[in-house]
């Protein structure tokens, strides 16, 4: 092997990740993210510290002591909205969301028991990976990102035939739909599902995602919307929520995944 | 076919492994020699959308375009070789689709070969749709038999003229995309390392029987929907997924997988995307195809030049068919892969193959701890655990990633290799899980299938159990 004696390094490249890596750990983050009411601030924690074995009891003192939709909401919501901040900030990555929602999604399914007439959702999202495309990672990945922000989600799993699709978005009327693929020829399934869903009169917006799926194909045909990455999809899904068509997200899109 | 496992390295020192050259070189198609002393471009393409719709549109773009295409640069350009890589859409597992564009390949190969004396043949690249929740097995996917049509695909392009068998087989994949995005390395460690390496080792010996049977080389295989989508997501410098540690060892631990289609006896050139290459070539001997810099097209990884140091093939990955400046995206992109192949070439020519292949190692080795495990020295390291394991596809894969992990907190405690805390941190901790595993397989397998009862799709039925 030849010497690297007197080569320096940095003139050959940056390492960007140790350069600019956050110091805070996330309890000194925790400290402004977290609800000052203690009974919600220890559920809170359970979320944030993804204490998937212990949130059960902790809701459970905590439904003692105030209503069931104000610890789902001012507790457990807000947990999980401190773990996205601290994955926005790069102190969290991804295993933690997904642990973090895990914790999040049994609290919520014991504190939503005592809710009256169950706990309203924001809306409903029917998700697939295109027919003929095994790969569905991210889309499972959005739909936990989803999911914990308080949409009911419909997994429809991968390789799924359009036909399928299409019953399944007139039965469940969602906001939106979107759909994934990997490969640039399953992502054809999406333009197809557009046009049959706009024959019908159905003109919610369909997200196309994944690693064949760029901007420019998303947008080609109409009802078409883009998410590049799985944690825009619940910034795009409020703009739905708040009455945006498939042409104001398209429009207004750079501001909205920049979280504006 | 029998399994021969490997339990000692082909090579007697990390010095030994350089690009162009293999312990066991293969010959096929028209005129290759892979491994032979000189390294080859393998150019891959993806058909534009639409035309998968129809057999002879299908068959118009891979052979009379991309084909065509590629044989006519490299008579343009003076490349002396080409191999072709068709990795299938998943359309082509319908022999009306597949049959005619393997055949017309092999036939525009074999007219350039006598026209000019172009040395080239095809890889084809089989889909493995099996899906976990339906059965891997023949007999169990009562939906979509994607087992039998594995097997079928094996034969249409063998049948027709292919001249490497490959594929991206599946095996462990729900626990691979379960292992990643939970962070849990010892659920890879199973899924990926011992259910995946039963697969492969069922799969393989399956797949080289075809391959004989029908005069075919069984090429090779790649842990493309484990380590790479682990890899993937831990993405560039600023990426926030999944933590680049535990890439790196997931790579360690998907090459003792790898390493199965060889055992089986396929031999080689196994795939582009197992960037676990110079892992298996340092234990098998066999030849590796890589890609990294010249495969921009299609993934950006943090070992562009570093992983070119011991490969026989160099590859594009994939692009897909469409016009671009400089003639067509398959003609730029094989350009870019052939005039670096020329220039290993000339190093080996000139006898400075070595300092060129510590060029390309230097240049990443620090870029990140992938890169760092891969380095050729650290591969052999890495090879050399597997070996001494060789017969138990558990502690092999354990040993893997355990060597992984301790050249890795090596470099950082030398302070040659940087880490950011949060790297550390997942190093460490991997460190502790696998530490703590048992070195009885039995005792291993008996407590996994347990505590990882709840991973979706997940029964050992898909495996044989």
């Amino acid at each position: 092997m030849l010497s690297k004696e007197g080569a320096d390094f940095t003139k050959v490249l940056k390492r960007y990740d140790i350069e600019t890596q956050v110091s805070l750990s996330p309890e000194e983050m925790a400290k402004k993210l977290l609800p000052s009411d203690e009974v919600f601030r220890k559920v809170a924690e359970e979320v944030l510290y993804m204490r998937f074995k212990t949130v059960g009891p902790v809701v459970m003192d905590a439904l003692k002591q105030r209503n069931p939709l104000d610890v789902i909401n001012q507790g457990l919501v807000a947990g999980m909205e401190a773990v996205a901040k601290l994955y926005a900030e790069h102190v969290y990555y991804l295993p933690e969301i997904m642990m973090a929602a895990k914790t999040m999604e049994i609290g919520i399914a014991i504190a939503e028991k005592q809710v009256p007439g169950g706990r309203e959702s924001k809306g409903t999202v029917v998700m697939h990976a295109a027919e003929g495309d095994p790969h569905d990672i991210g889309k499972n990945i959005a739909a936990v990102m989803v999911r914990s922000s308080g949409y009911d989600v419909v997994d429809m799993g991968r390789d799924v035939p359009i036909t399928d699709f299409i019953a399944k978005v007139e039965e469940v009327k969602p906001m939106f739909a979107s759909g994934t693929a990997l490969m640039t020829t399953t992502m054809s399934a999406f333009p197809t599902e557009a046009k049959i869903l706009k024959e019908k009169g159905i003109e919610i917006p369909l997200m196309g995602c994944g690693g064949a799926v760029n901007r420019e194909f998303a947008n080609s045909y109409d009802l078409g919307i883009y998410s590049e990455k799985a944690p825009q999809t619940p910034l795009i899904a409020e703009k739905i929520r708040q009455g945006y068509t498939w042409k104001q997200v398209r429009d207004e899109w750079d501001s909205i995944v920049g979280g504006q | 076919m029998a399994v021969s496992r490997y339990t000692k390295l082909a090579y007697d020192c990390a010095d030994d492994m350089v690009f162009g050259f293999a312990k066991s070189p293969v010959s096929y198609g028209f005129g290759l020699k892979i491994g032979a002393g000189y390294v080859i471009p393998e150019i891959n393409y993806a058909p534009r959308p639409g035309t998968e719709k129809e057999p002879e549109k299908l068959r118009r773009e891979y052979v009379d375009y991309i084909t065509k295409d590629i044989l006519d640069r490299a008579v343009t350009v003076g490349f002396p070789n080409v191999q072709l890589e068709t990795e299938w859409v998943s359309q082509m597992n319908q022999a009306k689709l597949s049959a005619p564009v393997v055949a017309g390949q092999q036939e525009m190969c074999e007219k350039y070969h006598e026209e000019y004396g172009l040395n080239c043949g095809t890889r084809q690249t089989i889909p493995d749709q099996r899906e976990a929740d339906h059965g891997l097995r023949p007999g169990m996917d009562s939906l979509h038999a994607y087992p039998e049509k594995l097997f079928e695909c094996a034969d249409i392009a063998c049948e027709n003229g292919c001249n490497n068998l490959s594929i991206e087989s599946v095996g462990g994949k729900e626990f691979a995309d379960f292992a990643v995005t939970n962070g849990d390395i010892v659920a890879f460690l199973f899924g990926v390392g011992y259910l995946g390496s039963v697969d492969m080792t069922w799969l393989w010996q399956q797949l080289v029987d075809i391959a004989k049977k029908n005069h075919c080389v069984a090429g090779g295989d790649t842990n493309c929907s484990g380590a790479n989508v682990s890899m993937f997501m831990a993405g560039g410098m600023m990426d926030q997924d999944v933590q680049r540690t535990f890439s790196a060892v997931t790579r360690a631990i998907a090459s003792a997988r790898t390493l199965c289609a060889w055992e089986c006896g396929a031999v080689g050139p196994d795939k582009d995307c197992g960037y676990e290459g110079p892992i298996v070539k340092s234990i098998a001997g066999k030849p590796t195809t890589q890609e990294g810099k010249n495969c921009q097209c299609a993934h950006c990884d943090l070992q562009g030049n570093l992983i070119a140091q011991c490969c026989d093939l160099w590859s594009n990955e994939s692009v897909e068919y469409h016009p671009e400046f400089g003639g067509t995206s398959v003609q730029c992109w094989f350009g870019s892969i052939g005039y670096e192949a020329s220039l290993m070439n000339t190093a080996i020519q000139m006898k400075q193959e070595k300092v060129l292949r510590d060029l390309y190692m230097y240049s990443d080795r620090y870029r990140g701890p992938e890169a760092y495990i891969l380095a050729y020295d650290h591969a052999y390291e890495i090879g050399k655990a597997i070996a001494e394991n060789g017969n138990d596809l558990y502690l092999r894969s354990k040993a893997a990633g355990m060597k992984a992990v301790e050249i890795l907190l090596k470099g950082y405690e030398s302070k040659e290799l940087g880490l950011t805390t949060k790297q550390l941190e997942t190093l460490q901790d991997i460190n502790k899980k696998l530490s703590a595993l048992p070195d009885d397989t039995d005792k291993f397998v008996e407590w996994a299938v347990k505590e990882y009862k709840d991973v979706p799709n997940f029964s050992m039925k898909n495996y044989g159990f």
